[in-house]
């Protein structure tokens, strides 16, 4: 009993309960619970899915009518629209498709876009109403992981049996076999209201419409003290107020009292003004007149806009387009021009009030579900109008046999091959919008896992990259959490390609109708209600509603935060944003779709509303991220409303005016930088250039990797997970797929060959795997069918003792590999020149089939050959026989080279260290510590002064401990306050503990003399990445070879075996040096010496006339002063090229 | 001439099932109706390098 009760109190941990109270409760658990929710692409997948279930229905509603223009009692209307299941139709048969079974046979995974339509048909009063259901229209491509995909909530055993990888992020498309994705869009927002300067520094206010029917730009600029319209509809710039004044704004006070009473404004109008008055337009119809005469002239003239004219319904229609006129009623819309006014000058008075175009706020990200809805639109308008159009061909024609069905007529061509060429050539062509975009796909990145994830969550920039401008590529600060500040490429596009953050969400627009009544509800007073001098009363904010003006509010802080209440239980969608601007005393209401938001925790008076209870529930799961949301304890912020926000970095930091808090700070960084441990210890551009590397790092990429057939795989024979790894790490799947190893570096200088960052490899860690890649490459071949019916054949090989007529069998040693089927057999070893499909193709495939069949002589040998390295043997891995869309047989071909590491293969650590393999050394000659440890690469210790990557070093001390203590250790960003980062003082602890330094220097003995090194040597486990550079896909040099014909010229480029150039650099070294017998034989003698006959009197090139047997020059007509000298032949051609563009260059001979 | 050389068969990659084909015939397994088929490995004897 005594016994029992001592171990009882053993087991209590006395250090815990000493402990103080935990305050701060750990908020991590969120962070995977928000990933498990929303997934790494969320973004993707439900702007996809609000396409598929909201959009699409919207579109399809607008324009739910085909009524022939002949007889109007024919129609087709469309009641119902939705995607079906991913299908194929086949000779009839419906088949399910899955993307694995699309990737494999080169199809396009996509769905039927079903429609239920209502239509009449007869003729002459009797006509009938009739009913079809499901009708096809089009097939859609799907984006996988959506709520159209087979793969949609499925576990990971139905994944599997399907193909997929459990891990794969989804939210590409599968299009004709490749993997596409279209990637973020970044742009300017739309119907906002932007203050710039212009490149003259004239101040103006733009505003970018963007409503259903039309898209336009309005710009209002201050010239000269003047303020104007531009619009691409006017010829000139439009003095402003004859614009008011034709929108029925024909009082001067008016105008005055909406800007603001205050005299500043007004005497910054009253040139306009002046202007106005000089021009003696005084009423609407002399402003109208006025606009008429400024109007572009359009091509085809006489446009009839019936009794109004043009420049009313411009000024209707597309002079700001965002604010509707309804019933001719152009109140609104002058007060909107009153407000940029009145922008425009408080940026003139103010230049704070000038609004940054960098600033993530005034951005919207267009997501895949967007565009593809925009594409669809356009192509389901062009559909309708097709069917309109042969619907009225038909019914034109006197005798028609039967009654017209026009719902045969819906054809799905249209909208399935627009789709299709839009997604696989990235280029969006849109008539009505003018929207001609080139490159919105990419094919899917798929080197490695975590180039993959990148690659979907990429953000490409709008504006054209050439601009000088330093401002777009600069980190904003605006970025925080949103925007990774690591993960950016190098070079030309620094800076303006963007990766998302790991918590980042884009919003999909949100129904407008509800809110705005709501916001009326609240004490919004109406705009229709105030007079233009109650417009801008002190103390009273205007209410702005996605870019709209509704009106204003005389509290409107209490307006906002009731908003915010509303939000946070639920009322309204927790994406719609708040946010009270005091400067511009304005409140902005926002629900548009494409806003940067991430979720944040809310504190009251700086105390976090989760408790330890909520963690606690999420951890045994009873709760999930979404029921957090629901209770108000989280809710999502986008750039501009966390204007309104105090946010503390941790819970202790709160003070009472904090209102929310970050739920972690690693979070701030995305998937790419996640990887690094201890990123917030390095010096910032390294961590960069691991965000590049990680893309090319060499590892698994797929649970189904090998069930794939990628024209080019590169995986790693012996990934490792790394022994420091982070919390990104594990949430994004990187310990289960990883790319990298565990190599044990020793930081110290080794023989000659690791300098400039060069490492020196052990040779028996390479015997026992390290760094042993895979290269896996496709090779097609295609049955081709010929429209004249013939086809190719695969014969049979010939083999060794079979002769042909002439006795002879030359190739049957390049065939060995090949069955009796005349495909190359998987597990055989191919060599480079040996065949791997004996294929012939008949020599005439075009015109009349021939009669009886074609006879062996009809065909030609069209066999394909491997082309590898020579000397090297790859082995085919996998052949699969399947048919192509037009029903041909396609065979590929996998063929896997197994690669070990050799001098000049690249390799890196995660901290954006590279270096090429430098030599590689037996292990008897490697040094070796006490207990036997030998290092498996040892790394020059220059690099780490310059680069500052400490960051390196501790992941050292950490996987250092890490394998001592049989221990994963944590590196995560910024991790230390919160336990997500080891510091290093525990590291060292736990080293010493295990009986090594606590500095991580080990004693190291020489292994070539086998005394002790002088020093002692930093040494442990470095996760190491193999990147695909390798050298033998690069290395190349050549003697003599192929010349291109028109220069006789080595040809360039390693895959035409081309040339080394000795170009205009290495020229000028030669002429420094003064080598000047060594310039003449690398451009003459051994390039390509051309005899050539020139005349001295004229300095042209003659020729050599074989029958006299002496040279001739063509202008002077005889061959009196012939001389016979060499040229390059390239000289020669020079010559002659500029004779032909009426430039005479003339050589003048002197005796050498 | 030789006898009738043996006739290749082909894999399913759904159900497994071996499939023989002739010239001109779709690329379906027999069984399950698949439309993916793999060729069977070599059964010739294979000596390889392991470095």
């Amino acid at each position: 009993m005594e016994d029992l009760r001592n171990r009882s109190h053993a087991d209590v941990d006395y250090r815990k309960l000493a402990a103080p109270i935990k305050s701060a409760v750990d908020k991590f658990q969120l962070v995977p619970e928000f990933l498990k929710v929303r997934g790494l692409v969320k973004q993707h997948l439900d702007s996809f899915n609000y396409f598929a279930n909201t959009e699409i229905k919207k579109i399809v509603r607008a324009n739910d009518k085909i009524v022939s223009s002949v007889d109007p009692n024919l129609y087709v209307r469309f009641k119902d629209v939705r995607i079906g299941n991913p299908t194929e139709a086949l000779e009839g048969i419906v088949e399910d498709l899955s993307p694995q079974k699309c990737r494999l046979t080169d199809k396009t995974y996509a769905a039927p876009v079903l429609v239920d339509v209502e239509y009449t048909k007869g003729s002459h009063g009797g006509y009938s109403l009739l009913e079809k259901n499901d009708v096809t229209i089009a097939r859609m491509p799907i984006m996988l992981r959506s709520c159209c995909c087979v793969l949609f909530r499925k576990d990971e055993d139905e994944l599997a049996r399907l193909g997929e990888c459990p891990l794969d992020p989804g939210g590409y498309f599968v299009i004709k076999g490749t993997e596409k994705v279209i990637l973020i869009q970044e742009q300017l927002s739309k119907n906002r209201i932007i203050i710039d300067t212009d490149k003259k520094g004239n101040i103006n206010a733009s505003v970018t419409s963007s409503t259903e029917a039309t898209k336009s730009k309005t710009v209002v600029v201050m010239e000269k003290g003047k303020m104007y319209l531009q619009l691409n509809q006017f010829a000139k710039n439009i003095p402003i107020m004859i614009v008011m004044k034709a929108m029925g704004m024909e009082s001067d006070q008016e105008v005055v009292q909406m800007i603001g009473r205050d005299p500043r404004y007004s005497a910054l109008l009253l040139q306009s003004i002046e202007e106005c008055a000089s021009l003696s337009i005084f009423t609407q119809q002399q402003a109208l007149e006025f606009l008429e005469g400024k109007l572009k002239k359009l091509p085809y003239a006489n446009m009839s806009t019936g009794k109004e004219g043009r420049a009313m319904s411009i000024l209707r229609d597309v002079f700001l387009a965002n604010v509707r006129v309804i019933k001719n009623n152009f109140r609104p819309k002058c007060i909107y021009v009153a407000v940029m006014l009145r922008r425009m000058m408080e940026a003139i008075l103010n230049k704070d009030a000038m609004d940054d175009k960098d600033y993530v706020g005034n951005k919207r990200l267009e997501l895949s579900g967007q565009l593809i809805s925009l594409l669809f639109e356009d192509l389901f308008k062009t559909m309708i109008s097709e069917v309109q159009k042969q619907a009225d061909n038909v019914l034109s024609k006197r005798s028609r046999s039967s009654q017209l069905d026009l719902s045969m007529l819906l054809v799905k061509d249209i909208i399935t091959q627009g789709l299709e060429r839009a997604l696989s050539t990235g280029n969006w062509d849109v008539k009505r919008f003018r929207m001609h975009r080139k490159g919105m796909t990419q094919v899917l990145a798929r080197l490695s896992f975590i180039g993959t994830l990148g690659h979907v969550t990429r953000i490409s920039p709008q504006f054209e990259k050439s601009r000088k401008v330093s401002g777009p590529r600069a980190l904003q600060p605006s970025q925080w959490g949103m925007l990774c500040p690591c993960d950016t490429p190098e070079g030309e596009a620094c800076g303006l390609v963007k990766n998302l953050a790991l918590m980042t969400h884009v919003t999909t627009d949100q129904e407008e109708g509800p809110l705005i009544a709501l916001c009326y509800c609240l004490g919004v007073e109406d705009l229709e209600l105030l007079s233009g001098e109650e417009l801008h009363t002190p103390n009273s904010f205007l209410i702005i509603f996605n870019g709209l003006i509704l009106g204003k509010h005389r509290r409107p802080q209490r307006f906002a935060n009731t908003m915010r209440k509303l939000r946070r239980i639920g009322r309204i969608g927790e994406f719609v944003s708040v946010f009270v601007n005091e400067k511009q005393w304005c409140v902005y209401i926002a629900s548009d779709g494409g806003r940067v938001c991430r979720p944040l925790v809310i504190a009251d008076k700086g105390i976090s509303r989760i408790k330890e209870h909520h963690m606690k529930g999420l951890l045994d799961g009873a709760r999930t991220f979404d029921d957090f949301l629901r209770e108000g304890l989280v809710e999502y912020l986008d750039v501009n409303e966390e204007n309104n926000a105090l946010i503390a970095l941790y819970e202790q930091d709160a003070t009472p005016e904090t209102t929310h808090i970050e739920i972690e700070p690693f979070t701030i960084l995305g998937v790419c930088a996640g990887l690094i441990p201890f990123p917030h210890h390095n010096q910032s551009p390294r961590n960069t250039y691991q965000c590049a590397m990680g893309k090319q790092a060499m590892g698994n990429i797929a649970y189904n990797q090998l069930l794939r057939m990628d024209t080019l795989l590169y995986l790693l024979v012996y990934p490792q997970r790394p022994l420091l790894t982070t919390r990104t790490i594990e949430l994004t799947g990187y310990d289960k797929l990883g790319a990298g190893q565990n190599a044990t570096v020793a930081v110290m200088s080794y023989s000659g060959y690791d300098i400039e960052d060069a490492i020196v490899m052990n040779k028996s860690s390479l015997d026992r795997g390290f760094g042993r890649c895979i290269v896996m490459k496709k090779y097609s071949a295609v049955n081709q069918k010929y429209e004249n019916g013939t086809s190719d054949r695969i014969l049979r090989p010939p083999r060794k003792d079979d002769r042909n007529k002439k006795g002879e069998n030359p190739d049957w040693e390049r065939m060995q590999i090949l069955d009796n089927d005349g495909i190359a057999a998987p597990g055989e070893i191919i060599r480079p020149n040996d065949v791997y499909i004996n294929k012939e193709s008949p020599i005439i495939t075009k015109g009349n089939p021939k009669l009886g069949g074609l006879k062996d002589s009809d065909y030609k040998p069209s066999r394909q050959t491997f082309k590898g390295a020579e000397g090297e043997s790859c082995v085919v891995d996998r052949v699969t026989l399947s048919s192509d869309k037009n029903y041909n047989l396609s065979i590929k071909f996998m063929i896997r080279h197994t690669r070990r590491p050799e001098v000049g293969d690249k390799f890196s650590s995660r901290h954006g260290q590279k270096g090429v393999c430098g030599t590689i050394v037996q292990q008897e000659d490697f040094p070796f510590s006490e207990r036997g440890i030998c290092p498996d690469l040892i790394m020059n210790p220059h690099g780490f002064p310059s680069r500052m990557t400490v960051g390196k070093m501790i992941e050292l001390l950490g996987g250092k401990a890490g394998v001592s203590c049989g221990r994963f250790h944590y590196g995560s960003a910024f991790g230390e306050p919160s336990g997500h980062a080891d510091r290093v003082e525990a590291i060292s602890e736990t080293l010493v503990k295990h009986g090594f330094s606590y500095n991580g220097k080990d004693f190291l003995y020489s292994g070539i003399t086998g005394c002790p090194l002088q020093a002692y040597i930093f040494m442990g486990p470095i996760y190491y990445q193999k990147l695909k550079h390798m050298v033998l896909d690069k290395m190349h040099a050549r003697g003599s070879g192929p010349r291109v014909m028109l220069t006789r010229q080595p040809t360039e480029g390693r895959a035409r075996n081309g040339g080394l150039r000795v170009g205009e650099m290495e020229r000028d070294c030669l002429i420094a040096y003064g080598a000047s017998m060594l310039i003449y034989e690398r451009l003459m003698l051994s390039s390509d010496p051309f005899e050539v006959q020139v005349c001295r009197a004229c300095g042209l090139l003659g020729y050599y006339n074989y029958k006299l047997k002496t040279g001739i020059c063509s202008s002077c007509k005889n061959g009196d002063n012939i001389s016979t000298m060499k040229l390059p032949y390239a000289c020669k051609l020079l010559i002659q090229e500029l004779q032909s563009m009426n430039i005479v260059p003339r050589l003048r001979l002197a005796d050498s | 001439m030789d006898p009738q050389p043996e006739p290749v068969s082909y894999i399913c990659g759904d159900c497994g099932m071996e499939n023989t084909l002739k010239p001109g015939d779709v690329i379906q397994c027999r069984e399950c109706g698949y439309r993916i088929l793999y060729k069977k490995r070599t059964r010739r004897i294979i000596q390889y390098e392991a470095r």
